[in-house]
């Protein structure tokens, strides 16, 4: 319970800071959000407009008092709302969190579906046919940049062959299948470097596990082929796999960018990365905030199911 | 066999994402709309850029518009004209109603009027419509404005899509507009669903039952969009694309020479300060070059100020007033006494390919006549920065004109203006800035022309800015759909109010 308290209280801190690096960064660069907004389209506005627009969204106040405002809103779960269109930021989270999370989490399926059970078979036949293949696959997939393979698949799936959309969201409730549909390509992108990575994982630690003692006792005692590999090597094998894949899926919640901008999934990258261009502080503060606690949680939990796999965990 | 199995599963359960062939289809009468940007908002007056204008003119109607020939034409007002005092009068339409039923009137144009022009205003138009000083109402369906002077362009202010006639008791956040579509939902960041209003004023329109406007930001995505049948027409058709549009006997493809690049200066320092070295900036540029590698050969080279062509402004020769003429170039660096050249900090953006690659092709010609260009190409947000505090010494730059008329061109041309990132920072250009405020102020059409022809002149000796090249402004559709037309010129970015005589299916 103690470390449980103090991991906590260590992320609370560090969601502070990672907030206030970012508040200030954004106010330190070039790039006033009123005359950003005004000049949408390459226009030229009138500067008392603009003025007019600054003082509306409180940005002629000083920097301190901006940065006091925004802790005590914080304090009391605000993050504001968006210079932009005066929309909550929270209500912003809520709405493309989720559609982030969804495409992390079908990509994370695709991988260990693909990726854990291909790791498996190369390591139990080290040097074969299937190993040499696959390992060999695995390269390519990581050495391929995603915005190649996005763009490789609208061309061939959408443009070419027209199986499938070219990119866009629609949905759950609305239409099932069109959603599902939508979120294959930017999941396959997506999956296709975690593929990669839980592949060389699984392979390198089911043949690190091969070689350990227990596993023979456990042959030794007459244990099932089956058994021993599922009991035995699988499952003392997924540690590791499982730190990559937090590491990973934690890296995801802020590195979707480039697929979500490919295959237009409105997920939480897109507002960011337009929040960042139009300087909309409470929107980039809010976001990045919501991604920095989230990745510490994936942590918190990922340190839980470690546990969980590994006594050992548990008794330190 | 235990591969086989696996491979069995794995394929099994991706079968779902791939199989499901879910995408949505065409239906007459209902258009699907790729836009390039999401609109940052849909308030009337406020510019946020021509994907809101597209759709704020579907949803609200101003005074006037301009028809499928680029003229003037009634809208909620059925006519206009100077009368005796100068003062432009509008005659409202009868029967017009906003989207909640409630007659359009004298007192709602009044209001709108008021709340652009109010002093806490942020509106694009808000410096023009503060030049009313007075909006009388003779009878409720006329208004007359009178101005503080003369405003011959004064109509042209109601057909920007930054300028909308709203119901009067309108909510803040939730403007009643009279337009063709009503806003039915819309899903944040993504699309957007109008459909017709059924008691819009004029007979038969809107032909189409309804639009769903899907933001598409990527412009390659936005262009495989409409390969793929996923959207039955796109704005702004990335130039890299246009052949394969063309090529595609599903697709169409309609452009006009409508936005430019320029260049801009920083007059109030250094050599940039000469006029005589901005010209010779002017002849160094062999625009053809600009025009094949920026715009993929979808373009045409400005060698003058950018006035469209077939307007009666436009006059061929002073239209090659900056031709490319190296010669004449070195002939003006040496009379400003800088006949070896001298570095400067250009300043554009890498966030937009065009910018960046008609910057690098200037710097590399520039560098021919002695002038040492470093390349600045901050992203786009720290560029209009950057512009508007004068930090740059040379700017590459693309804009659209507010319209086909020169006045179009003040926020460009007009240097005693307020720095702003789209016009050069402290550039003394003042004959050219008093010849469009008499053009501004003239109400005879052949005196104006001989006046525009002047300031022409003006500008090419002045060099408040130089053209560099037109760019292809595109909008690719299925066949299917009839009746949209591109607008020429400058007014390419307006014409998504033809959206309204447009047809599908």
């Amino acid at each position: 319970m103690r470390w449980f308290l103090h991991r906590l209280a260590t992320s609370i801190v560090l969601a502070w800071a990672v907030a206030t690096i970012v508040f200030l960064t954004l106010h330190v660069v070039p790039g006033d959000p009123a005359e950003i907004l005004m000049s949408t389209g390459g226009v030229s506005p009138d500067p008392a407009a603009v003025a007019e627009l600054r003082q509306r969204l409180g940005l002629e106040r000083p920097l301190a008092e901006q940065y006091w405002d925004f802790l005590r809103k914080l304090a009391r779960g605000d993050l504001g709302t968006s210079l932009v269109d005066d929309y909550p930021v929270v209500s912003e989270i809520a709405l493309r969190l989720p559609r982030t999370l969804e495409l992390i989490a079908a990509a994370t399926v695709l991988a260990v579906i693909i990726g854990l059970p291909a790791g498996t078979y190369a390591a139990l036949n080290r040097g074969g046919l299937f190993d040499r293949i696959a390992s060999a696959m695995a390269a390519l997939l990581l050495a391929l940049p995603v915005f190649v393979v996005g763009t490789l698949l609208v061309l061939l799936l959408a443009q070419t062959l027209r199986l499938m959309p070219a990119g866009g969201f629609v949905p759950f409730t609305q239409n099932p299948s069109q959603h599902l549909t939508l979120l294959a390509l930017p999941a396959i992108a997506i999956a296709k470097g975690l593929v990669a990575v839980v592949f060389r994982m699984s392979r390198a630690s089911v043949l690190d596990t091969l070689s350990r003692d227990f596993v023979r006792t456990a042959r030794a005692k007459g244990l099932s082929p089956s058994r021993v590999l599922i009991r035995h090597v699988v499952r003392n094998s997924l540690t590791p796999v499982l730190t990559v894949l937090g590491l990973h899926m934690g890296t995801l919640l802020g590195g979707t960018v480039l697929v979500e901008y490919v295959f237009n999934w409105p997920g939480l990258s897109t507002p960011l990365l337009r929040a960042v261009e139009a300087r909309d502080y409470p929107m980039v503060v809010g976001i990045v905030l919501i991604i920095s606690i989230l990745f510490l949680l994936i942590n918190l939990i990922m340190d839980l199911l470690y546990a969980a796999l590994d006594p050992r965990v548990r008794a330190t | 066999m235990m591969i086989s199995r696996r491979a069995v599963v794995a394929t099994g359960l991706t079968l779902p994402f791939l199989a499901v062939p879910g995408r949505a289809q065409s239906k007459p009468g209902h258009l699907r709309f790729g836009l390039s940007a999401w609109p940052p908002n849909l308030q009337p007056w406020v510019t946020t850029g021509v994907s809101a204008g597209t759709v704020k003119t579907l949803i609200h109607r101003s005074l006037l518009s301009f028809n499928n020939k680029g003229e003037l034409a009634g809208e909620l007002a059925e006519s206009w004209s100077l009368d005796a005092q100068g003062a432009w009068v509008f005659k409202l339409r009868p029967n017009t109603v906003f989207h909640n039923g409630e007659p359009v009137t004298a007192d709602d144009v009044k209001w709108t009027i008021e709340q652009i022009a109010d002093a806490k205003s942020t509106a694009f138009m808000r410096s023009q419509f503060q030049s009313i000083v007075r909006i009388e109402i003779p009878d409720p369906s006329t208004v007359r404005l009178v101005t503080r002077e003369p405003q011959a362009t004064l109509p042209t202010w109601f057909c920007n899509y930054n300028v909308h006639v709203v119901w009067r008791h309108s909510e803040a956040n939730n403007p009643i507009g009279a337009g063709p579509f009503r806003l039915v939902a819309q899903e944040r960041g993504t699309s957007l669903d109008i459909e017709a209003f059924d008691r819009y004023y004029k007979p038969g329109l809107p032909k189409l039952r309804s639009i769903k406007f899907i933001v598409y930001a990527d412009e390659n995505l936005r262009a495989a969009a409409l390969q793929a049948g996923d959207v039955d027409m796109i704005e702004y058709v990335p130039w890299q694309a246009m052949s394969a549009v063309e090529a595609d006997p599903r697709l169409k493809l309609d452009t006009q020479y409508g936005p430019f690049m320029d260049i801009l200066f920083n007059g109030t320092r250094g050599p940039f300060s000469d006029a005589r070295v901005r010209r010779a900036v002017a002849h160094a540029v062999k625009r053809e070059d600009i025009v094949k590698v920026a715009f993929f050969g979808r373009g045409k080279p400005l060698e003058g100020v950018p006035i469209v062509e077939g307007t009666p402004w436009y006059d061929a020769e002073l239209a090659k007033g900056w031709a490319y003429d190296t010669a004449r170039s070195k002939e003006l660096m040496a009379a400003a006494g800088v006949p070896n050249g001298f570095e400067a900090v250009m300043l554009a953006t890498a966030q937009f390919g065009m910018h960046k690659d008609t910057a690098e092709i200037v710097q590399k010609y520039l560098a021919d006549i002695g002038i040492q260009c470093e390349l600045k190409l901050p992203e786009w947000s720290t560029r209009v920065t950057l512009g508007v505090r004068g930090q740059y010494d040379i700017a590459v730059h693309g804009i659209a004109a507010d319209n086909n008329d020169p006045d179009g061109l003040t926020i460009v041309l007009d240097t005693t203006l307020p720095p702003s990132h789209g016009r050069s920072f402290g550039v003394q250009a003042s004959r050219t800035a008093e010849l469009l405020a008499r053009g501004r102020s003239e109400f005879d059409q052949t005196k104006r022309v001989a006046i525009y022809k002047d300031m022409q002149r003006a500008a090419i000796e002045e060099v408040p800015m130089v053209g560099l090249a037109w760019r292809a402004q595109g909008y690719g559709m299925d066949k299917r759909v009839q009746g949209f037309t591109n607008l020429p010129g400058a007014l390419s970015t307006s014409s998504g109010g033809m959206l309204e005589e447009t047809s599908f299916g």
